[in-house]
């Protein structure tokens, strides 16, 4: 059994492509070797920032290839199929010969048994193989036509000890590395898998990615121990330096302890996102003021510690500067400076913005009977940090940045908060606000971004969504849903719509309200799919719903997802049927409509009375419960009727002969059907 | 932290003593002087970067090789703090070296670059963490990296894709040293006055502090702004009638004015976020136009 090594090497890959470049091109090999009939034992692709390896063990000197006959075009056929056959084929024509078959006379050839060289063959599928990967992020460089993820140096390829020969744009493959870690100047003659591994241990180089990640993993805990210390070890920084170093070298570096009082999301960006260290933490969780880099390079001057340190420390000099500068400067007089920054360009400023949603403030501080100064206050300042060199230099902490300036600045604990969290949740499953002020400000910010952008027609399409409705409106309902919120969302996008034009803002959008209702209940679809509520339960609850009362519709799917299988559910559904299928018949040959209102005086037998009298008894019920309905109670009046239906199917034939009499029975079950319809569509549940 | 003086080698020497200012500029000149480097001046007119330099944008266009390197003083108005702020100034220096078609080995020649200035790549940790480059005025785009020495961005590594809208081939390297902030690395300095210029013990703060101070208040506070749109229309149309004339450095010398008018106007806050736009954009079409006339005059 044979081996197959490759290594591209190159100038540094970013952590981001390397990781798609190891599994991509792995996948496209074993495709390939797929296809080709090709076995292997093992497979498996490394990289450093300079070296990407794939490794197959077990593959098969060569390949035989049985003899087979195969089928040609008919004898009679022009000679251009018989020409175009031998050429496809590789056939001789000496190889072909006529035989009758029961569809006439055709030609057979004959292919004689073949041995394949595997080391020929990947001669040929490597270099495809390598041309087929694309990058997501590719570049050219010098006057060269390949395109890569970064400039492409050299291409080892082994099969059991010797070259495969190919060519690969400038590139002639070798059996060649660069041994020399920096200054790649000497290129050493390497054997086999083996001997490269040997080279590279010798020059403690870690070429397998999930060795350099225990062994970081490893060093720091050890770290942690001997030193009392905390890591949170962040899975994405971790994979990152993983990337970013071929052989791993932890120091522990320090920085003054006054900076730990500046907001501890400063440290840690700084820390994590600019220089990437991992910071530590004490016992108690509290940030302390030493942090682990990942070097590439033995400290053995000292002087890697120590001019890390000094990076970090004027990092956090400076953002301390401004720390002390911006949280003196008063949230509410720099309100009008949000004139400064764009919201959107037919959408008016930031400052726009704030004073629109201070308005719709007042309405959801009404429906949710909420603090309204509280949340006036929010909705102002909410942005005012946009304006903070502080989040110019960290855009990422918009907002909590914010909140640390509210605090400092006295005001109220919701205030600030609310600052932060309005702009929650940041991720499809990510924490969503849950306090009342904070649930409020993110609430109204989201309706009016997506009033906003629906009313200029800047809507997202099935593949772009470059203004993130989607995720605003998804947001949006997440709170709603999860925070059990009742409230009225149509009167809020209505006055958000107002309070767009009273700015005197045009919009080009004259449906805008059924627009984004459609699109809310396209999310809350998607929504509900993810709490997996069957499918056809999600349909008949939507299409009955009007309110825009979500969270209602939550409570009702989960509730129907529970009891539609069971036999309350069932029971229900059958009571529905017999009534929906004797309508579903009739609508088809009457040739009026039917509109659920039949006439008391026309019944004519007592189980039509007792049934209409029965479906007034729900409609009231209804009309009773349309807030905190309770929706197990509601399945349990909707069951109850099966005695009066029973009954009434029993005793009662709809198709009177007296057309009058039929039309109004018809109305009588219509008037039946509408007002179970009143829970969910239930036309739309399967099986009924 | 002591002093290690190496006795072996002359260049060994020169590595650990402290660099000033200007010997950094002098070494750095003479090392890609002596690779084939043309050695050039910096440009006479004001320009936000090294890049900005006609011996940058216009000849990284075109088929005919080039190399050259040369120190630039940048100007970035709305980064001024009066003098403030230990590491922020409207006006630095970078060196700047092109080379196209980029060399196989520019690694290992940047590495040793350093070597020349003072940085081990031996002693220190050199990393080349990814850094994809963009420049809306200029119609820009590179990939590359910023190359860091013990956790400091010392130089911006770059491979030009496409200059003043134009595709770049072949494609060529661009180096861009940081000349402050390595300074502030190997003189271990925290504050940029600090900074040592000469050997005689004239620093950075004698020579510049009052400019920063005088040009923070220029730029943020009382640059006559109605003068300066008034500029910028003139440039625009000037760079646009010489480039009806074939005339491309002249007509790109409008570009650049009309850049740097736009950067004080931005440090004035007089640029609405509506506007900002559109004025970048007018400033990539002269960019463009410069570029595309200059390549039409090549022969």
């Amino acid at each position: 059994m044979s081996e197959l090594f490759l290594e591209l090497f190159s100038e540094e890959i970013p952590s981001g492509l390397q990781k798609n470049a190891r599994e991509g091109i792995l996948k496209l090999f074993t495709e390939s070797f797929y296809k080709l009939n090709i076995n292997f034992k093992s497979n498996k692709s490394y990289s450093t920032p300079k070296r990407l390896v794939f490794f197959f063990e077990g593959i098969p000197e060569k390949i035989e290839k049985k003899g087979i006959t195969i089928k040609g075009p008919k004898v009679e056929a022009p000679t251009v199929a018989l020409e175009g056959f031998l050429k496809s084929n590789n056939l001789d024509r000496t190889k072909v010969f006529e035989q009758s078959t029961e569809k006439g006379r055709f030609f057979f050839g004959k292919i004689s048994p073949k041995t394949i060289l595997v080391k020929q063959e990947l001669s040929k599928i490597i270099p495809e193989i390598l041309n087929k990967y694309s990058w997501k992020k590719s570049m050219r460089w010098a006057d060269h036509n390949l395109v890569w993820g970064r400039p492409l140096k050299s291409i080892l390829a082994l099969f059991d000890n010797q070259v495969i020969q190919f060519s690969f744009y400038h590139l002639q493959s070798n059996n060649l590395t660069f041994s020399d870690e920096i200054m790649e100047e000497n290129q050493k003659e390497i054997k086999n898998f083996k001997s490269y591994m040997k080279l590279l241990n010798s020059k403690k180089i870690i070429l397998d990615q999930n060795h350099r990640k225990q062994l970081i993993v490893k060093q720091i805990n050890k770290v942690c121990r001997t030193r009392k210390l905390k890591s949170e070890l962040n899975e994405k920084l971790l994979n990152e330096v993983v990337d970013l170093v071929e052989k791993p070298n932890i120091l522990v570096g320090k920085f003054d302890k006054s900076f730990l009082n500046i907001p501890k999301e400063i440290l840690i960006t700084s820390m994590q996102q600019h220089q990437k260290y991992f910071p530590l933490f004490n016992q108690e969780d509290n940030l302390a003021n030493a942090f682990i880099i990942v070097t590439n390079l033995e400290d053995k001057k000292n002087f890697i510690k120590i001019g890390n340190e000094r990076v970090i420390s004027a990092r956090l000099s400076d953002a301390k500067f401004f720390w002390e500068k911006n949280k003196a400067q008063s949230l509410v007089k720099q309100v009008s400076n949000l004139k400064s920054i764009n919201f959107f360009s037919k959408l008016g400023t930031l400052f726009h913005k704030v004073q629109r949603i201070r308005k719709l403030g007042t309405m959801i501080a009404d429906q949710l009977n909420l603090n309204i100064e509280k949340i006036e206050i929010s909705a102002s300042i909410c942005k005012v940090d946009l304006l903070s060199d502080l989040v110019g230099e960290y855009p990422e902490l918009q907002g909590v940045l914010g909140s640390y300036f509210a605090k400092a600045q006295g005001f109220d604990e919701d205030v600030s908060l609310a600052i932060k969290e309005h702009y929650l949740p940041l991720g499809l499953d990510s924490r969503i606000p849950r306090k009342p002020i904070s649930v409020a400000v993110s609430i109204i910010d989201k309706i009016d971004t997506l009033v906003g952008f629906f009313g200029i027609e800047e809507k997202p399409t099935s593949s772009k969504d470059p203004f993130a409705l989607r995720r605003s409106a998804f947001g949006l309902l997440r709170i709603i849903i999860e925070n059990n919120l009742s409230i009225q969302l149509k009167d809020l996008i209505n006055y958000s719509n107002a309070l767009y034009l009273e700015q005197g803002f045009k919009f080009s959008n004259q449906a805008t309200l059924i627009e984004l209702t459609n699109f809310l209940r396209d999310r809350v679809k998607n929504y509900l799919k993810e709490k997996k509520i069957r499918h056809d339960i999600i349909e008949a609850a939507v299409a009955s719903h009007t309110s825009g009362d979500f969270a209602s519709l939550y409570k009702k799917c989960l509730i129907l997802n529970k009891y539609l299988s069971k036999d309350l559910g069932k029971n229900i559904l059958m009571i529905y049927k017999r009534a929906s299928n004797i309508l579903d018949q009739e609508k088809k040959k009457v040739g009026f409509k039917i509109k659920g209102e039949p006439n008391s005086i026309l019944f004519n037998k007592e189980e039509e009375k007792i049934l209409f009298s029965k479906i007034h008894e729900i409609r009231k019920y209804f009309s009773s419960t349309m807030k905190n309905e309770n929706y197990e109670k509601t399945l349990e009046i909707l069951s109850s009727t099966k005695k009066t239906t029973d009954d009434f199917f029993d005793n009662v034939i709809v198709n009177d002969d007296n057309e009058n009499i039929k039309k109004n029975r018809l109305e009588l079950l219509e008037m039946f059907c509408r007002t179970y319809d009143n829970l969910i569509d239930f036309s739309k549940v399967e099986g009924a | 932290m002591k002093k290690k003086i190496s006795k072996k080698t002359k260049s060994k020497k020169i590595n650990a003593s402290i660099q000033s200012f200007q010997s950094t500029i002098l070494n750095l000149q003479k090392y890609w002087g002596n690779y084939g480097c043309i050695i050039l001046q910096p440009y006479d007119m004001e320009v936000g970067a090294g890049t900005f330099h006609p011996a940058t944008t216009l000849r990284s266009l075109g088929t005919k090789p080039w190399r050259t390197a040369y120190v630039q003083p940048s100007r970035r108005p709305s980064d001024g703090r009066y003098g403030d702020n230990p590491n922020r100034l409207q006006h630095y220096y970078q060196f700047q070296v092109l080379i196209k078609p980029s060399p196989k080995d520019i690694k290992k020649l940047y590495l040793k670059s350093l070597l020349t200035i003072g940085i081990n790549y031996k002693d220190h940790d050199i990393r080349l963490v990814e850094d994809d480059w963009e420049s809306p005025t200029l119609g820009a785009t590179g990939l590359g990296w910023e190359v860091w020495c013990d956790g400091m961005e010392i130089t911006q590594f770059t491979y030009f894709q496409q200059m003043a809208g134009i595709e770049c081939k072949p494609v060529s390297v661009e180096l861009t040293y940081g000349l402050e902030r390595i300074c502030m690395f190997t003189q271990k300095k925290n504050n940029v006055f600090d900074l040592l210029w000469n050997d005689t013990g004239v620093k950075y703060k004698d020579i510049f502090y009052q400019a920063e101070k005088e040009f923070s208040a220029y730029n943020f506070d009382y640059a006559n702004t109605e003068f300066l749109f008034k500029i910028f229309e003139i440039a625009e149309a000037e760079c646009k009638s010489l480039l009806d004339k074939k005339l491309s450095l002249p007509a790109y010398d409008q570009c650049l004015k009309a850049s740097h008018v736009f950067n004080l106007l931005d440090s004035r806050g007089v640029i609405g976020v509506a506007q900002r736009a559109g004025y970048i954009s007018r400033i990539r079409d002269l960019a463009k136009g410069s570029g595309s006339v200059w390549l039409e005059t090549q022969t």
